[in-house]
């Protein structure tokens, strides 16, 4: 076992930040030499509304937003998407299977309960589902099942009001990132009112203080005048949904809202060129890709027919004959990038891995070095939720489709909602030959979570990792040693790309447009957008 | 009279209880929402559980029998999506944003067409007439969507924000998505209008009472229209159905917190009960609605009342 303590590099950094103090302070009277309007509402368009609040019950994308302006977790980030502290103010491991948190002091949730080390641990007996009849509280489909995904995660405590320790039952070197990003409820509050309070008008600690929720229309904030960091320059945020692109930017250029988010590529490029209005935009940990059935026929509804996609050969040569840049330029006009890591290039144990060539010719030799000819020919049936994670997708997938039969793989695709999608993924009906389009991103910080998609039988999991890279990625999640960690983490990104379980298609760049007026806006790696800090010019 | 009432009203019963039914029947087909409820790394038996705790898993002729015990109450069960009553929410959703947003288009489609059908058939083949009919076929050709994304640059861009681009509370934020719901309806009926004006004023009785010296305006309104009003009145009450299928474009595209945009999320989602609930609302609106007609076509027209 290895031998602790080695703290993350960013650790002794961080404790070193929170040593400074940590007062709420007023709005400043001007941000970059302009006068700024601290009483105003800030309007961010947003093309989709939450359904509940509570964050157990999932963080996607448009939920992160709305969640993240009233909870906050243990860590935070950064401008640069860097791990920084929240309410935690440093995080360590002090043995091989102990991490500790010393938290936040002098912070309180909206309606003035004390944030402590209670707090933490009813908050992790609700992620890992434990003594959820000594609280009273209901459970919740969870987004994020942590008993099971983290199972090696046994038990927490507290040393004092202010710190939390909690044990793992084998070396856990993200620990740190599963633990810290999840956002915190609080205890007293969440006890009396219940999931249902919750999800209706929670209160947390985070920088804007909910006031207002009119469902599938919009949600008002106030400025939490206490938070302990950088709080909003505005008085109030108001996320307002418009689910139609051209209609959120319409009324941008109409002025009657000040920020946009989800703009189409194309609208991208036309908005940049239009005075008074700024367009910027961030990489984000979505990837998309063909997830394909090289499962064997005992891990699925298979009819005794291993998954036609075993073979590693197989699957390079999909991933070769897709031709990137051109989708990228064409379809996305610079909006998205390759990635050929299963890893998020913004995530932490990133390696940068050579691109997947465009080479059909190399990808025909390949296929019929696994013994595809023109008697036995490929074919791909091909599950495609339409609609559900954009236009540019839906075009990609139409585009990847007909690359795909350049070096002869009859392909036929199968038009789904998304709720079918997931049933049959469930179901393990997936045909042989089959395949899905997908996007996944991560609530997380560390690579863990994209490189744990092989080690277990779940939805998205058709290509289990063989005994080798098995044994690879679990060493990655024991190594606690900072620099031999990364370097595993590196040397099992070079072996996934090789073995490529899934044809990666494009990670996103997602942009954003603001009226000119709106000063130090800047659109994060994370799911959530940001308002702190942000201003409106006067 | 009574009679007549009554067997329509026993119609309008029937009618609700097939559609309540077909739909129960049919979004069961769609799939299971289980799926939908639990997290990626999910086992089957996690799925099943889920299925359970809906209640998804007893025989669909015992689901069935609950239904039409509860439904009748107004009880739809709860959101599958957000754990909250179903019809609740679909009555927060429908009063006041739909009802107002229907209300103002019904009114724009069927008061506006009148004077201007009426024109068009009076001064038929002159250049009002090519207008209007040239205007109502460019109206109808148009999708609604495109239509209101249309008036959107117009009203809240090119003119400088003279109307607002999304949102809902006020008269000023109706006018845009009323007049986009309303427009094709409004410029059939104005067709219509025309055509059963054309007819009526060549009848006998016009001629009568033209030769009687009424003056035009007291031939036309007083005699034609209500003649000619007749398959109006009609089509006006099957239009509702079109108004209310036609609220779920207009209102993604306006931002109308109103309950197309639930309906909208409620499919996909497989949120059963939400959209049993919606269906119910919008059959019995549908429903009643007719039933007036019917009657209102029956004091018009005696001959009705036989059918």
């Amino acid at each position: 076992m290895t031998r602790l303590p080695r703290i993350l590099p960013w650790t002794a950094l961080m404790t070193l930040a929170v040593l400074l103090p940590a007062a709420a302070a007023a709005p400043p009277a001007s941000v970059d030499g302009s006068p700024i309007d601290p009483d105003a509402e800030l309007v961010v368009a947003l093309p989709d509304d939450t359904t509940n609040l509570d964050p157990r019950i999932g963080m996607g994308s448009i939920r992160s937003t709305y969640i993240r302006q009233v909870f906050e977790s243990l860590v935070d980030v950064d401008r640069d998407g860097k791990p920084a502290p929240g309410l935690a103010r440093s995080w360590k491991p002090v043995n091989d299977l102990t991490w500790e948190f010393a938290l936040r002091r002098g912070v309180s949730f909206h309606d003035g309960e004390p944030f402590n080390a209670d707090t933490v641990l009813f908050n992790l007996d609700r992620m890992f589902r434990r003594n959820l009849e000594r609280w009273g509280v209901k459970d919740v489909a969870a987004g994020t099942a942590f008993d099971k995904v983290y199972p090696f995660v046994t038990r927490w405590e507290k040393v004092d009001d202010f710190t939390v320790r909690v044990h793992t039952s084998e070396p856990a070197a993200n620990l740190w990132d599963v633990i810290g990003r999840e956002p915190l409820v609080p205890r007293a509050w969440t006890i009396k009112n219940g999931v249902e309070g919750l999800n209706e008008k929670p209160v947390g600690t985070g920088p804007w203080k909910l006031v207002e929720w009119k469902r599938k229309d919009h949600m008002t904030f106030e400025r939490h005048d206490g938070y302990w960091g950088t709080t909003g320059f505005t008085r109030r945020l108001r996320l307002q949904v418009i689910p139609e692109a051209a209609a959120r930017i319409a009324a941008l250029r109409a002025g009657q809202v000040h920020v946009v988010d989800a703009v189409p590529p194309l609208d991208a490029e036309v908005l940049g060129r239009t005075s008074g209005i700024r367009v910027v935009s961030a990489v984000q940990k979505l990837g998309c890709r063909l997830y394909l059935n090289g499962r064997g026929k005992d891990a699925y509804e298979s009819g005794g027919r291993d998954g036609a996609f075993g073979d590693a050969r197989v699957r390079m040569a999909l991933n070769l004959a897709v031709n990137r840049e051109a989708i990228i330029a064409k379809i996305f006009h610079g909006l998205a990038l390759a990635n050929a890591s299963p890893v998020a290039t913004v995530a932490y144990g990133y390696a940068a891995q050579p691109p997947y060539a465009f080479d059909p010719a190399r990808a025909r030799a390949l296929l019929a070095e696994a013994g595809v000819t023109a008697a036995r020919p490929l074919t791909l049936q091909l599950l495609l939720p339409a609609k559900h994670y954009g236009q540019a997708f839906d075009e990609t997938v139409a585009a990847v489709v007909e690359m795909l039969k350049g070096v002869g793989v009859q392909v036929t695709v199968q038009t789904v909602d998304f709720g079918t999608l997931l049933q049959t993924l469930t179901k393990g009906t997936l045909p042989p030959n089959g395949g899905f389009a997908a996007c996944r991103t991560s609530n997380n910080l560390d690579a863990d979570d994209f490189v744990r998609d092989w080690a277990s039988t779940t939805l998205v999991n058709w290509t289990p990792y063989p005994p080798e890279l098995l044994g690879l990625y679990q060493a990655t999640r024991r190594q606690v040693d900072p620099s031999k960690r990364l370097a595993a983490l590196a040397e099992l990104q070079q072996k996934v790309r090789e073995w490529a379980p899934v044809v990666s298609l494009y990670q996103e760049k997602k942009a954003y447009a603001h009226a000119a007026r709106v000063l130090q806006f800047v659109p994060t790696q994370e799911l959530n957008m940001d308002f702190r800090g942000v201003a409106l010019r006067r | 009279m009574r009679a007549y009432l009554l067997r329509r009203l026993l119609h309008a019963v029937f009618v609700v209880w097939g559609v309540v039914t077909v739909v129960f029947f049919l979004v069961r087909l769609t799939g299971d929402p289980a799926a939908l409820l639990v997290d990626a790394t999910a086992t089957r038996e996690e799925v099943a559980r889920a299925r359970h705790a809906l209640g998804l898993d007893r025989p669909l002729l015992v689901q069935y029998g609950d239904f039409l015990r509860s439904a009748p109450r107004g009880d739809f069960g709860l959101s599958i999506r957000e754990r909250r009553p179903a019809m609740r929410m679909v009555l927060e959703h429908f009063w006041p944003a739909t009802a107002q947003l229907a209300l103002a288009a019904i009114l724009l489609a069927v008061v506006v067409p009148v004077p201007l059908g009426v024109v068009a058939a009076t001064h038929r083949n002159g250049w009002l007439d090519h207008l209007s009919r040239l205007g109502s076929l460019f109206v109808q050709s148009m999708p609604s969507f495109w239509l209101g994304l249309m008036l959107i640059l117009l009203f809240a861009v090119a003119l400088g924000g003279l109307l607002p681009a999304y949102g809902s509370g006020t008269l000023r934020h109706l006018i845009l998505p009323a007049l986009t719901l309303a427009a094709a309806p409004l410029a059939q009926n104005v067709r219509l209008i025309r055509a059963g004006m054309l007819e009526v004023l060549q009848d006998d009785y016009v001629r009568t009472a033209r030769a009687k010296g009424l003056s035009e305006r007291g031939v036309v309104y007083r005699h034609a229209l209500r003649n000619a009003a007749v398959p109006f009145l009609t089509v006006s009450g099957l239009s509702l159905g079109f108004m209310l299928s036609g609220t779920i474009v207009i209102e993604t595209v306006f931002s109308w917190p109103g309950l197309g945009r639930l309906i909208v999320q409620a499919v996909p989602g497989r949120d059963f009960p939400v959209i049993q609930a919606a269906v119910f609302l919008f059959g019995v609106l549908f429903v009643a609605v007719n039933l007036v007609v019917d009657v209102l076509h029956g004091l018009l027209d005696p001959r009705a009342r036989v059918l």
